[in-house]
Order: C-alpha cells, then structure tokens, then sequence
C-alpha cells in the first residue's frame, strides 16, 4: 500500500479511536519511563535523584502527548471543526446581524435558483428522449434572415419522401381535439403527428404499439384511424385498464382505435406541451373539421418539422444536403409562379434540437434573461452588502486578531477561520434560499404562463437537475468568497504592533484601509440605482399598458366560449341556438347584458380584409363578426347609428359598423353612415350602419387599428363558433355553471362551455410585461432595504470606533450638530459617489429594456430623479441613525472609557 | 534529535534516525526503551537517541506502514508496545543502507583527499 493511503487510513481510524488510543500512549512512555528509572537505579544513581533525572530527560509528559496526537490528526479537519464551532458562537453573539445576513443572502440565492430552474427549463433541458442529441429542427428561409419554422404540408412530404437526408424526419403540431365522453364531447390537448414521429424519438411505448407511416395515410391504414395516448389519458379515460388496446375513441365524431401508451415523461418534441393523445397528421381534414390543412397546400403553414441525422452526420453536413435539395423542392411544390419568386436565395436550414422546438423560447428568452440580470444584481448586491457588514465588524474585531496574532496564530489560520465564518453566513444563506425555491416555484406556477397565441398554456418541467444543483453549487461557492475573502485579508493586513498599541479607542488617520469598504458601499448604492430605475421604467409602463385605452371596458366582463364547430346544427338553426343561450344568459342573476363575438380582442387571434369605397383604392381593416348589444356589453361607444339586431340576416342586406378610425379611412371629412363599403376580394357591398369608438384589436401594445364589424349573423361559415360576451356584477361561478347547463341543453354534443374573465385575457397577453414588472419592484424594494442596513451597519460600526475621538472633539467644544454633520458626512459621500455612478450605468442598461416599455422612454428624467430621491431618502435615514446616536455621546463617560 | 555524544558537531539528520530505528528492528520486534538502547550500545555509546524524537519516529513509520506494532509483554512481563518491520519497511531499510553505504563513502573518498 502507498504510505499516502497508508497515512490517511491512519488518521481515519485515529479519529474514531481516540480514546484508546490516546491510552495506549501513556502506557508506551509509561514503560519507558520506568524501564528508564530501573537502569538509573542499577547504575547507582540514588533514588531521590532517579525522579528529577528522569523528568530532566523526558520533559513534560503533556507536550509528548500533544505531539505524538498531532502526527496522527488531521491537522486541517480538526481545526476546521474548531473554527466552525467558534464561528458558531460568534453568530449567535449577534442575532441581528446574523438573521440580516441570512436573510438578504437568501432573497439573492433563491430569486437566482427560481429564475434559473425557468431558464434551464426552457432553454438548456434536452429532451427526455434517447440520443436527443442527434435531433435537428428544420426551418427554411431567404438565407441571412432569421429562418422561419412553421412549414406547409407539401414542403414537409417532399422532405419526407427523400429518404437518404436524414434517418427520420417529422412534422407535428398541437391541436385540440373534441372527444366523446358518456356525457358529451370534451376539450383535450393532443397533436397530430406524421408517420416516422415515434420512430425518431425512440422512446418505446408503455403498451402496445406507436403510430407507424402507414397509419399517416389518407383515410388511415386499412384498419381504420389509430391513435396513441400519453400515461396520463390512460389513467383519467380508461382507469389504467390492461386491455385498453384496440377501444374505440370518438374524436370529432369519428372513431379511432387506440393503439398504443406512451409513458409518462414521454412529451413529444415541443417540451412545452403536454398531449394527451398523438394522432396521425393525415386525419387532420377530420380532427380540424371543416377545417383541411393538407388540402390548403401551400397556403397553410402550420406544422413544425425536427429531423433526426443520419448516424454519425452533423449540422453542418446536413446544411448542405439541405442545400442541394431547396431549389428542386421548391419547383416540385410551387403551384403558382409567385412561390419560385425568391428561388435563388431560399433554402431549407438545421439546427440543433436536441432540446426540441418551441416557440415560447423566442417570446420568452429575452425576458427572462433580463430577469435573471435583475437576479443577479440583486444577489451581487447582497454579498457586496455582507462583505462591506463583515469588513466593518471585522474591524472592530481589530484587537482581538492583534492578540490572536501575537500569540502565535499565523495570518493563514486567521484567514481560515474569518473565511469559515463567512462560508458559514453563506451556506446558511443558501440553504435558507434553496429552502425557499419549492414556495417561489409554486408562486410562479400558479402564474398562467401563455404564449401570445391564446390559451395555450406552457408548461415548463422546472423540477431540479444536475444542472441546477452545479448553479446551486457555484453560487454558493462565488457567494462565499465574495463575501469572505476581502475582509478576511483586510483584517488581517496591517502593523500588529500598531493595532495592539492603538487597540479600539483610538482616532486612526483616513488610510488606504478606509477606502476599500467606501468603494464598496458606493458600488452597493450605484447597484440598487440601477435597481431602483429599471423598476421604475417598467411598473409605469405596464400600468400604462393596462390603463391605456383599450376602447372598451375589461371590468366585470367574462367570455365563454362555445365551440360548434362538430355538432348537427348549421346556419338558421344554430343561430336560432346562439339567440337562446344569448337571451337565457342575459337573465342570469347579475348580468347586466351579453353579446356575441367572433374574436376576443387582444387574446392575439385577429381575422383581416381589403376593404373599399366605390372608386377609392382598398384599405386593410380588422375584422370582427359580433352580436347584437355587443357595444352596449362591451362599453364601446357608439357616435351615431344603431347596434346590429338578430333581423340583420343575409336576407335583409348586408350590414357594417365601423370604427372611427375605419370610418375617417374610408370617409374621410363625410358621413359614412348610409354609406357603401365593398369588400375588395368578392365585391359585396355593405351598408355601414354605425360609427364606433377604436378599441385595441390583437395585440394591447399596439395602438387601435382600422376595424369594421358585421353581424354574426351574417357569416358564410356553416358551424361557426363564437363567444358569448356577459357583463355581470357580482360573483362569476353561478354563471360558469348557467352556461354549462344552458350548453348541455340546446346543443349538447359540445364540449363544456370555457368561461375566461377578460381581466385574465389581458393579463396573459401582458404575461412577461407583468412578470418583470412586479419582480423589478420587488427587487428594487429589497435593494432599498438591503441598501440601507448595509450604509446603516457600516456607519454603526465605525462610529462606534470613534466613540473617544467624538468624545473629545465635544470636551473640546464641538456642538452636537457638527458631530451630526461629521458622522453623517461619510456616508453622504458613499452615498453621491454611488448615485452618480448608479446613473451612469442605469442610463447605460436602461437602453436593453427599451423593446419592454411602452410609451416609456428608458430616459424619463423624472424616473431617474424620482429614483435618486428614493434613494437619498433611504440613505440619509440610515446614516441620520447613527449620526444622532453618536451626538448623544456624553464627552466625560467617552473619554474614561480609555 | 539524534546526537552525537559529546561532540557539539550538531543534529544528525532526522533520516538518518528513521534509518537507525528500522536497522534496529531488524533483528525481530522491539519495544521503545529497547530500540533506543540497542543504538546507544552499538554505537559504542557513541549515539544517544533523544526520547522525544524516538516516539515521534516510530508512531510516523508506524503511520507509513513501514512499521507495525502490537501489544505483548516485555522481558519483565509488562505489557509493552512492540513494533516490527512491514516488508514495505524492510524494502525500505535495504534502500536506505544502500544509499548510506553509498554516501559515506563518498564522504570519506572526500575528507580523505589530500
């Protein structure tokens, strides 16, 4: 054996025989001593010599001891072991200081942690698929510009149909599928995906089969439509039965055999979804109905493509195979001249998917970065604030060191031990952090993360890896030597003699010494500056995005949704149903009225038409088909005209109401009503019967676009779906439940009704908005706060060092305000040396949030002077503490103190 | 330290008694007392090995496992530590008389030039 390893086992086995060993030493030198005594006596030493004799050699048995030990310890575990139990005792000295310390350094690792699991969740965790690593995602583009990756059905089969590209390739896409339950059909997310989708994931199935290129034909393989479903479904639906296989699923009125199970962390290749059943791509002209994707060709863009390589092929190989086939894929699939337009520069892209697609990467990376910077300033901010607490109370600590040096302690065991006390602060810290990310994750679990697209919900898998705990770690470990190192080697720097002469009484000159905890304190108030601002830049403006003027009143209005789209009845007849459940609805205890829409306003749904007036030139307006009373409900006001009736059928002649905005387009200078607008792609003619307020249309942070609506009852579609719009006072779940009832009764094939109140359409449209908003506030409070225990904590310290100097300056006569003054001094210098350099940088970094403002200039002045005064505010409170507490210092009890 | 008696010419080095102390044992496992008086007596009293560098030394070869001891009893039935050569202690006790036998002839081919 290696006499290293040797050693170590050694003391290994010393550590836990302590006892008996230390016994057997005495016993050794026992024997010697007396072996040594009887050989003395043989040669005639007389025996009241013998004893002094011995000692004379063998010197004090307890040195023996103390050195034989050491040889067999650990020497850096057991001081270690010491260190931490006095850096134990030193905490609970001061519980203040130290529940600060924990505390602010808990906000920092616990904000990070959160904010991290987000950003790993989204944008570092690979797919939980097998060699996820060899998967690429498709795209296509007119080279240099960002690529596009929603593909049309014939871009895909071509790339699909040339099999020596990649070993897989694959299209899917979310969908919501209507399936029939014993009591009518539900609402269930699910994709459809094409043939090769499993083949490429190559997660095996939990029962049965997966779906294979012959189910993804036209009309489904020769035993009819199949379907897989996820773990999940299979325990909610079938109650975990063995012999789900082979049962009948009615989706959108039309059986499918279900084939297979997938396992449970089986998601797909969208890591943000969470289908409960995978159909096969080709039965979209049924599961859309009426509604057909495939058949729209190039005209339906709609699916995304991920690719998985040949073994052993890389990105940039399959680049260039890409290459060679973009231009013959192109002139296969173009069915008019103007799709080869740009044939030159078009080509078809890879890149890595390893961590799948999703589009809630592009709407919420950039977020969520600048939230993990606010992180991470708030962090640094807290061990600034630390070191800058410890350096001060270290140097009060300045005799005790001094002693501790000139008895022998060497500088590097003093260090160790100030550094155990930090990391102790530290690890404390984190764990009290890391305590807190489950209740900061549920927090932000319980906020509706949607993308800009609707009611999609995204759902992150934010549960711990091996990723986070290395960030977790290196936090933790970045913290502690922030925090410890520079004061550690501060305090122990220095003349000895001097600080032992000098001791704690005594008025020291202005060195180099003071300066580092001066820069810090500065860096500290220009951090929370920046802080402070970038909260004030966003809180206004997210205030200003909710106030600004939608064009209708979002208070006490709620939507429910009905989808007709898969039920028997068509046109008079259905809407006949809409007129009731409208008519039953508005009797409903509470509602003041109710309409009907076609799209909900700023829910990132819009629907658009190229509109003229005779012998003009056609205009873009938004569109909307809504009920009668819609204005009414909705609070929009009408300027002239009347609201459309349930008699503005085709029949009666075609109706529009215009918007202000639309209306000046169109007239300008005139009076539209009475007035014809024709729709320039089928030339019907519209009578415009009214003129309304703007409203916003798709997307709140834009201003209010021309729009025109028409009434709902005069749509061409068969089986339109529509919401009910219900202003209603008071509470909102008896409606939920009258709309249930009411759905069940006149059209009971649909899926229960959705009830959203528009207050939460709005706020998920604002998800990220309103996500830094309050985050930005909060921070910037605990950086306020954190800001001014630290100016408070360091003034506090070094005032209490100068209690003699400030006593005899007053025995010489100094008034108490000048001694306000001189304490308060120090910290105002901190504090305006921060400022500017704070403003400095907020100016700077405000320029990144620019693209999350609105109508907010990153410049405001009065943002940047109203966060100054927050700060000056603070700062002087804490430093005024202080300051009065050193002006009551009586001069006679001061200078005895000596 | 090991001394050299009643010369004033200083500390032998500190491996030089390591190597003494595994020599010592070499003729079969000893006690401390005996060890210290083996070398005393073969360097025709010549060496005295200082009790308070004797332990450290043995409980350091001990811990390097060039050494390893047990309990048993002495020549008047006491009960004594005895500590006896590991092979990788014998190994090492024929490098190092190698290596001395090496360095002292050395030496002297030096301090006998003329």
């Amino acid at each position: 054996m290696a006499p290293v390893l040797h050693e170590f086992l050694g003391r290994l086995k010393s550590l836990f025989h302590k006892r008996s060993m230390d016994r057997e030493m005495v016993e050794e030198l026992e024997l010697h001593q007396s072996l040594l005594r009887e050989k003395l006596l043989r040669q005639g030493v007389p025996p009241s010599q013998v004893d002094r004799t011995v000692q004379r050699t063998f010197g004090r048995t307890e040195r023996w001891h103390e050195r034989l030990r050491e040889l067999w310890q650990f020497r850096g575990i057991e001081n270690l072991a010491r260190d931490i139990r006095f850096s134990f005792r030193l905490l609970r000295k001061s519980p203040g200081f130290t529940a600060v310390a924990i505390l602010t350094l808990a906000l920092g690792v616990g904000a990070n942690t959160s904010v991290f699991s987000l950003i790993n969740a989204l944008l570092f965790r690979p797919l939980a698929v097998p060699h996820a690593d060899q998967l690429a995602v498709l795209g296509y583009g007119q080279g240099g510009s960002d690529p596009q990756y929603d593909f049309s059905t014939p871009y895909f089969r071509s790339l699909e149909s040339r099999r020596n590209l990649f070993a897989n390739v694959f299209a899917y896409v979310g969908d919501t599928m209507q399936v029939k339950s014993s009591a009518a059909n539900e609402n269930v997310p699910g994709q459809l995906v094409s043939g090769e989708f499993f083949t490429a994931l190559e997660t095996p199935p939990l029962l049965g089969r997966y779906l294979t290129p012959e189910d993804d034909q036209r009309g489904g393989s020769p035993t009819g439509f199949a379907v897989v479903i996820s773990e999940s479904f299979w325990n909610t639906w079938f109650q975990r039965t063995p012999d789900v296989i082979g049962r009948k699923l009615i989706i959108a009125n039309v059986p499918f055999t279900v084939v297979g199970v997938m396992p449970q962390k089986f998601v797909g290749a969208d890591p943000t979804q969470r289908p409960e059943i995978f159909a096969p791509l080709s039965a979209d002209p049924i599961i859309d109905a009426p509604h057909n994707h495939i058949d729209d060709g190039l005209h339906a863009w709609w699916i995304n493509v991920v690719a998985r390589l040949n073994p052993g092929d890389t990105i940039e190989h399959a680049n260039a195979a890409l290459l060679a086939v973009s231009n013959p894929i192109l002139e296969e699939t173009a069915d008019t001249p103007e799709a080869l337009l740009d044939k030159e520069h078009f080509r078809f892209t890879a890149e890595s998917g390893s961590r799948g697609f999703t589009y809630a990467r592009f709407i919420f990376r950039k977020p969520l970065i600048a939230m993990f910077a606010m992180c991470i300033g708030i962090l640094v901010l807290a061990c600034i604030n630390l070191a800058s607490l410890l350096m001060a109370r270290s140097a009060a600590r300045e005799r005790e060191l001094a002693a501790r040096l000139a008895i022998g302690a060497t500088r590097m065991r003093l260090v160790q031990q100030l550094l155990v006390e930090s990391a102790l602060i530290a690890v404390l810290g984190t764990l009290a952090g890391l305590a807190a990310v489950p209740f900061i994750n549920h927090a932000l679990a319980t906020l509706q993360i949607s993308d800009h697209n609707g009611n999609d919900h995204v759902q992150l898998n934010a549960s711990p890896d091996l990723r986070l705990f290395a960030f977790t770690a290196l936090i933790a470990v970045v913290t502690t030597m922030l925090i410890g190192l520079l004061p550690a080697l501060q305090a122990t720097s220095g003349d000895l003699n001097q600080q032992i002469k000098g001791g704690q009484h005594t008025a020291k000159p202005r060195g180099a010494g003071k300066l580092l905890p001066r820069v810090l304190m500065s860096f500290e108030v220009a951090l929370a500056l920046v802080l402070v601002v970038g909260a004030g830049l966003l809180a206004p403006s997210l205030v200003r995005l909710f106030r600004s003027g939608l064009g209708f009143d979002p208070q006490h209005l709620v939507n429910i949704s009905f989808r007709m789209d898969k039920q028997p009845l068509t046109d008079d007849a259905l809407m006949r149903v809409y007129q009731q459940i409208g008519e039953d609805l508005s009797h409903q205890p509470g509602v003041e009225s109710s309409s009907f829409e076609f799209i909900v306003p700023v829910s990132g749904l819009g629907w658009n038409g190229r509109y003229l007036t005779p012998g003009s030139k056609p205009q873009i307006l938004m569109m909307n088909a809504v009920g009668p009373q819609y204005f009414q409900t909705m609070r929009i006001p009408m300027f002239q005209g009347r609201e459309f009736t349930w008699s503005d059928t085709k029949a009666s002649g075609m109706k529009m109401i215009l918007n202000q905005s639309a209306a000046k387009l169109l007239y300008p200078g005139r009076n539209p009503i009475g007035m014809q607008v024709i729709d320039g792609h089928d030339k019907t003619a519209y009578e415009v019967v009214a003129v309304v307020g703007d409203t916003k249309y798709r997307d709140l942070r834009r201003p209010a676009p021309p729009a025109a609506y028409v009434p709902l009852m005069q749509g061409n579609e068969e089986k339109p779906s529509f919401s009910a719009v219900v202003r209603v006072h008071g509470p909102q779940a008896p409606l939920a439940a009258a709309a249930r009832a009411l759905a069940a009764r006149y059209a009971p094939t649909i899926p229960a009704p959705l009830m959203t109140p528009v207050d939460d359409v709005i706020a998920n449209s604002l998800f990220a908005e309103r996500m830094m908003a309050w985050l930005s506030v909060f921070f910037a409070g605990c950086a306020l706060l954190v800001t001014a225990i630290g100016l408070y904590g360091t003034l506090a310290y070094s005032t209490a060092r100068r209690t003699s100097e400030i006593g005899i300056r007053m025995a010489l006569g100094a008034q108490r305000a000048g001694v306000v003054r001189l304490v308060f001094r120090e910290n105002a210098v901190v504090a305006i040396i921060g400022c500017a350099a704070g403003l400095v940088t907020a100016v700077l970094a405000s320029r990144a949030l620019a693209s999350f403002l609105y109508e907010t200039s990153p410049h405001d002045p009065w943002i940047l002077i109203g966060s100054i005064g927050a700060l000056t505010v603070i700062a002087s409170a804490a430093s005024l503490l202080p300051a009065i507490r050193a002006a009551r210092i009586e001069p006679i009890t001061a200078i005895r103190c000596e | 330290m090991l001394r050299e008696e009643n010369t004033d010419s200083g500390d032998l080095i500190q491996g030089t008694l390591e190597m003494l102390v595994l020599k010592a044992l070499q003729r079969g496992p000893q006690h401390g007392y005996a060890v210290a008086e083996w070398i005393h007596q073969t360097s025709q009293q010549l060496l005295k090995v200082e009790e308070g560098a004797l332990y450290p030394a043995l409980h350091r070869l001990e811990l390097r496992g060039l050494l390893q001891a047990k309990w048993g009893a002495s020549e008047n039935n006491r009960r004594a530590k005895f500590y006896e050569l590991t092979a990788e202690g014998k190994r090492k006790l024929n490098a190092e008389s190698q290596r001395w036998a090496r360095l002292s002839a050395a030496v002297a081919f030096v301090m006998q030039a003329s």
